[in-house]
């Protein structure tokens, strides 16, 4: 009996150990399935785009003026004269072994140039998310507190006018002023020529880049560039960032702990940001890092008219020329962004909301 | 009303840009340029076909001969000192400089040129056509390619064709830069005869090299060291990337480059009133033109052809939309070529929609008919497309208009799949045969042929007598003679051919009053003479 | 009998429909659709918003009257000029008006937004209902394609969706279509998962009703709400997503008034006469914050929490 009892007790500890090891386990395989369901979908779904599309890579490569012998040869180069069901295998082969082959238009190596145009979207959207942030969530939480006050309406028309002007006009105004006008920030491209080769690229992100090399007038022409076109994406990611925390905040405000906290004599903004917020913060997180995965897509008309040499215009540009290995090759690159930041938030909800626990 | 608006905006604008910007000054060694250089995809000049990198080639590779900057037509010795061509004008043998030295260290020799033109046949990009339009197939170019001595390049032709051709149509062309085939062939892959390793770089005899290029972002040039002609007077070409017209504007007013090249006509007119910029244009061997698929039951008619010639203002457009960009002209032969006519008789059709309606009428289309236009992407094409869509509303003719990306648009004309296109071709040599051979004269007008590099062919455009007109007219030696025949050419082909030639277009740039010498013509851009 | 609600009379609209017990469902969907209305008026912004839509939809309505000139009508004598009595807000590239162009443009951005808007909407629906009802498998496998096209860059996929098919306006609507569909999906499932565990869906479960018909007859309707708010504050997405695409050549085709091609159009003048990209673009970001504030304000009154 008492051996029974131990073997009970052994087993519900072994148990125990398999109910929380085993769905962890088999949570961690399905989410990893899953990633890799995605990606293999996006990757069909791109490859299917690339072969439907009507845009001539031989012919973007060669110009208008090549021969038929010639337009033949490049063809069978790029191995556009298989079946497609090959080619599919093969591009699959491929990226399997993280080859993501050679970009059409450039003949060099696909993840070479997104590596190239990356961080400069990268260090773009990263400083638009931390302005956007900074500003928007204080900006929801305090339009929430007033709400349908002067203060909330001030917010809503500058979120919303953030969400519906047109980027490249606010671009070039912003140039024409800051630029051109007041000679305050440095103008389009990343970095003034003269610095161009002053710099060795190890991260790519020039600001890193520079405080490493401990250049510290790069690092500040480096800002100079950067700091206009981060705050006209972060208009539209404050936008975003603000409403949402506003209807959240909303949403809190009005629960029963609060009137009974505010009946307890607690101050008011003690309440918002100790309680209130704390309890909103795993939901604004994710509206954040949303809005952070869109702008690491890259802003085609911000990036034109900066002439930033970002993930956004090379992707377009590459889609334009019908160079489908480089749009495959991004597709990936925001899929796994996607799937990265996703994850991140989904493991986030479970570390930080109590609710969740 | 309006008059106060204006003055209004105009007096905001004078303050706003009268004000002291921090004006960034672009070092004194370098020429800094903002352009659209999206284009470029290879160094390689057997395969380059576009505008941008020719010029790059251009400024790299020195080819034999080269343009005299103030006369397009003339040629000057560049790495050939001199040359002679034999009595039966069939042999031309270039004496080349000696002692020349590739950047990599190597020597130049004749072998090194010889190699180079070889190649251009062997790889059969489009550039083959360059040596492969006068007789030189990879069958006798050993034979009729050779250098007897290290500074000695004879190159043999089948038949007599006029010196001044040659000279432009190959010694001048890019397809005679001396590659450094030792260095190249060191890097060869699968036999490629080095076209991977000259994806980006240039191994090269000329007066920069290619220090650094970044599709999309940036190109750098910095002079040769070893290049024993005349020396840069700027050290270093850095060029940006800017796709965006209105911010290319900016950055020359700022004074953050000496020169933009790729300005809208709007902001030029506002540039050129403008103290420390300037406005410079050369006019280019490129023709903008409306082609008409004859394969297409409407557009067979040459009577309909010549209808639609009436519906463009051309006068209007070139003062308006084209301010800068263009000029009007209407025959095959740009202006400055060598047979082209005078610009009365270049430009015989002007707006008439009577004109027009009659033709129709006559062609059995007294109440119209429906047809589309196919455009690109580029800034003129919708608006010229909109112009004669209205204009033939006006006679009861509908054309839908489709824009598209050019590489689309490209593959359609080329697969003879439109009704009707705006387009633009440009030609290389500064002579009527460049544009008579390939928009005029049509090798074979059957599918099969797929002779895709004719936009003759492309518009199933075949005419007998002009075929042999043009054949005949390349081996003219007698000069007058040869003008006489182009300028038949012209009237048969403006009458009946197969586009509407519009526009021929310029070279346009803005540039700060600190750069001087800046030196160009419609073939070439010499970036080693401009100075600060 | 004491009836504490008089009986309706027969010709007074408002008694019946402000009647608490409906004798009819149609009476008990008018009479909610009366309160929200009621809630939706003491909302000042969303009735700007409203009346601002109201506006532009009378202008494209009537846009044949309202026009001064032909839209089609080029005058390169008199282009890029500033507004004027003539022009009241001047003239475009090719010396066409406007403000006339911008009339007729307002039925395009119209068509545009409310057509992708009932296409996507239903997708979404369907896609989230079914896939939050049934769960298991058929969620797995729903959410995945989902997400795929979630994850898919929007531009990307509407721009080879519409090289494929052609440029053209149905194609672009399609295009932006097959991209606004995902988020609503995941709103909708969201919703159903919720509404699928209470009582009385359970219920009508034990009645024997079929999956089908519970989706169709009770889950879709309560996920309704919600979705239509959202579609709302899509529309300043839809809107700027068209003239996306007629930026990069691929939306309505030339000459058509449709704003985001004028707009495009517009760019490479925006530095020489400011007022041909402003008209359009001011368009633009009225209409969409127009959009929004409706959006805004339907969502307070639709959701059940802010009663």
């Amino acid at each position: 009996m008492a051996d029974t009892g131990t073997m009970t007790k052994s087993l519900s500890a072994t148990g125990r150990g398999r109910t929380i090891v085993l769905p962890r386990l088999v949570g961690g395989l399905k989410t990893l399935g899953s990633v890799l369901v995605t990606l293999l979908g996006l990757a069909a779904l791109t490859f299917m785009i690339g072969r439907m599309l009507p845009i001539d890579p031989v012919l973007a490569v060669l110009g208008d003026n090549a021969t038929q012998d010639a337009y033949d040869a490049m063809a069978a180069k790029m191995g556009l004269d298989q079946p497609l069901l090959v080619q599919f295998a093969d591009y699959l082969w491929n990226i399997l072994h993280f080859d993501f082959g050679n970009s059409l238009l450039s003949g060099r190596p696909v993840a070479d140039e997104i590596a190239r145009v990356f961080p400069a979207t990268m260090e773009l959207a990263t400083l638009a998310m931390i302005i956007g942030t900074g500003i928007g969530v204080p900006l929801g939480v305090v339009a929430a507190v007033y709400r349908n006050s002067p203060i909330d309406h001030v917010a809503r028309i500058v979120s919303l006018l953030g969400y519906s002007a047109p980027n490249f006009w606010l671009g070039l105004m912003g140039l024409v002023v800051f630029y051109s006008v007041l000679g305050i920030v440095g103008g389009p491209g990343r970095i003034d020529m003269i610095y161009e080769f002053d710099l060795q690229p190890v991260t790519g992100f020039f600001l890193i880049d520079s405080a490493l090399a401990g250049k510290w007038d790069v690092f500040g022409n480096v800002l100079s560039h950067l700091i206009l076109p981060a705050l006209i994406l972060a208009l539209s990611a404050l936008a975003y960032v603000s409403r949402m925390t506003r209807t959240f905040m909303i949403d809190q405000l009005e629960q029963e702990y609060v009137i009974a906290a505010r009946a307890k004599g607690i101050g008011r903004w003690r309440i918002v940001w100790t309680h209130v917020f704390r309890n909103v913060a795993v939901q604004v997180i994710t509206v954040v890092t949303l809005s952070y995965a869109f702008l690491l897509e890259g802003a085609v008309l911000t990036e034109t008219v900066f002439a930033w040499p970002g993930f956004g215009r090379y992707m377009t540009n590459s889609l334009l020329s019908g160079d489908m290995n480089s749009v495959v090759g991004c597709t990936l690159v925001i899929g796994v962004i996607f799937v990265v930041l996703n994850l991140f938030c989904d493991i986030l909800y479970r570390v930080i909301d109590p609710r969740t626990r | 009303m309006k008059r106060n608006l204006r003055l209004l905006s105009s007096a905001a604008l004078a303050t706003a840009l009268a004000v002291p910007a921090v004006n960034a000054e672009t070092p004194a060694n370098a020429l800094v340029m903002a352009w659209n250089i999206d284009s470029i995809s290879t160094f390689d000049p057997a395969q380059v076909g576009e505008v941008v990198t020719n010029e790059l080639l251009q400024n790299t590779c020195e080819e034999l001969v080269a343009r005299v900057p103030s006369d397009e037509a003339e040629v000057r010795p560049a790495f050939a000192e001199s040359w002679d061509v034999a009595e039966d004008g069939k042999t031309i043998t270039f004496h080349l400089k000696s002692g020349a030295v590739f950047p990599s260290g190597n020597p130049v020799t004749a072998q090194d040129t010889m190699w180079s033109l070889k190649r251009v046949i062997s790889l059969g990009y489009g550039n083959a056509a360059q040596l492969t339009d006068y007789g030189f197939t990879e069958e006798n170019m050993d034979e009729r390619i050779t250098a007897p001595d290290d500074t000695t390049l004879v190159l043999k032709f089948g038949d007599v064709y006029p010196t001044s051709l040659l000279m432009q149509a190959i010694a001048a062309n890019r397809v005679a830069g001396t590659l450094d085939s030792k260095l190249i062939m060191e890097h060869e892959q699968d036999g490629d005869l080095g076209n991977a390793y000259l994806k980006d770089k240039t191994a090269c005899y000329g007066p920069y090299s290619l220090a650094q290029w970044n599709q999309g972002q940036s190109v750098v040039l910095e002079a040769n060291e070893t290049y024993a002609g005349e020396k840069p007077k700027l050290g270093r070409v850095f060029i940006r990337h800017v796709a965006e017209t209105g911010t290319q504007r900016l950055m020359v007013e700022n004074g953050d480059v000496d020169i933009a090249r790729d300005l809208t006509p709007d902001d030029l007119r506002e540039l050129e009133a403008k103290d420390g910029v300037y406005v410079t244009s050369a006019l280019k061997p490129q023709l903008i033109f409306w082609t008409f698929n004859a394969a297409d039951e409407i557009f067979d008619d040459p009577k309909v052809r010549r209808a639609m010639k009436y519906l463009i203002d051309y006068d209007a457009l070139g003062d308006t939309v084209m301010q800068y960009l263009g000029t009007p002209w209407q025959s095959f032969a740009q202006s400055g070529a060598l047979g082209a006519l005078p610009k009365e008789e270049a430009t015989p059709f002007s707006l008439d929609l009577d004109k027009a309606k009659a033709l129709l009428t006559e062609a059995g289309y007294p109440d119209g008919f429906e047809a589309t236009i196919y455009v690109g992407s580029l800034p003129w094409s919708a608006p010229l497309g909109q112009h004669v869509q209205q204009n033939a509303a006006k006679i009861g003719v509908t054309f839908n208009i489709e824009q598209m990306a050019n590489a689309q648009f490209f593959a359609k004309v080329r697969g003879r799949d439109f009704q009707t296109g705006i387009k633009a071709w440009q030609t290389g040599v500064p002579d009527a045969h460049g544009n008579a051979s390939r928009l005029v004269f049509n090798p074979d007008n059957s599918d099969e042929a797929k002779a895709t590099q004719f936009p003759s062919w492309r518009a199933s455009f075949y005419d007998e007598t002009m075929n042999e007109l043009v054949t005949a007219a390349a081996v003219e030696t007698d000069v007058e003679k040869r003008k006489e025949m182009y300028a038949e050419l012209q009237k048969d082909w403006m009458d009946n051919g197969e586009m509407a030639v519009m526009f021929q277009t310029y070279f346009v740039a803005a540039a700060r009053d600190t750069l001087k010498d800046w030196t160009w013509n419609g073939f070439q851009v010499y970036y080693g003479m401009a100075s600060k | 009998m004491t009836d504490i609600s008089s009986p309706p009379r027969s010709g007074s609209l408002g008694t019946w429909l402000r009647d608490p017990n409906p004798t009819s469902p149609l009476q008990a969907r008018l009479h909610q659709s009366w309160r929200m209305w009621r809630k939706l008026r003491r909302n000042g912004s969303a009735l700007l918003g409203l009346a601002i839509l109201l506006v532009i939809a009378l202008a494209a309505l009537f846009a044949p009257l309202l026009a001064t000139h032909d839209i089609f009508a080029q005058d390169l004598g008199n282009r890029l000029a500033l507004p004027s009595g003539e022009h009241w807000f001047g003239t475009d590239e090719l010396g066409r008006d406007i403000y006339s162009r911008l009339l007729y443009g307002a039925r395009i951005t119209l068509y545009i937004a409310g057509l992708t808007a009932v296409i996507s909407a239903p997708i979404g629906l369907l896609v989230g209902a079914v896939s939050g009802y049934f769960g298991g498998w058929v969620d797995t496998v729903m959410m995945r394609v989902t997400e795929i096209f979630l994850a898919f860059p929007s531009l990307v996929l509407a721009l080879a969706f519409v090289s494929a098919l052609g440029p053209g306006i149905n194609n672009a609507i399609i295009a932006i279509s097959l991209t606004a569909w995902p988020p609503i999906a995941r709103l909708a499932r969201a919703e159903t998962l919720i509404i699928r565990r209470s009582d009385y869906i359970s219920a009508v479960r034990l009645q024997g009703a079929s999956a089908l018909r519970i989706i169709a007859r009770h889950v879709v309707p309560m996920c309704l709400p919600s979705v239509i708010a959202r579609v709302t504050l899509n529309m300043a997405s839809i809107i700027l997503s068209a003239a996306g695409l007629g930026f990069l050549g691929l939306g309505a085709q030339p000459p058509s008034p449709e704003w985001g091609a004028m707009l495009s159009s517009a760019r490479q003048f925006i530095l020489s006469n400011g007022f041909v990209a402003a008209a359009p673009g001011m368009a633009i970001l009225l209409t969409s914050i127009a959009f929004n504030l409706v959006g805004d304000g339907l969502r307070d009154v639709l959701d059940p929490r802010h009663d």
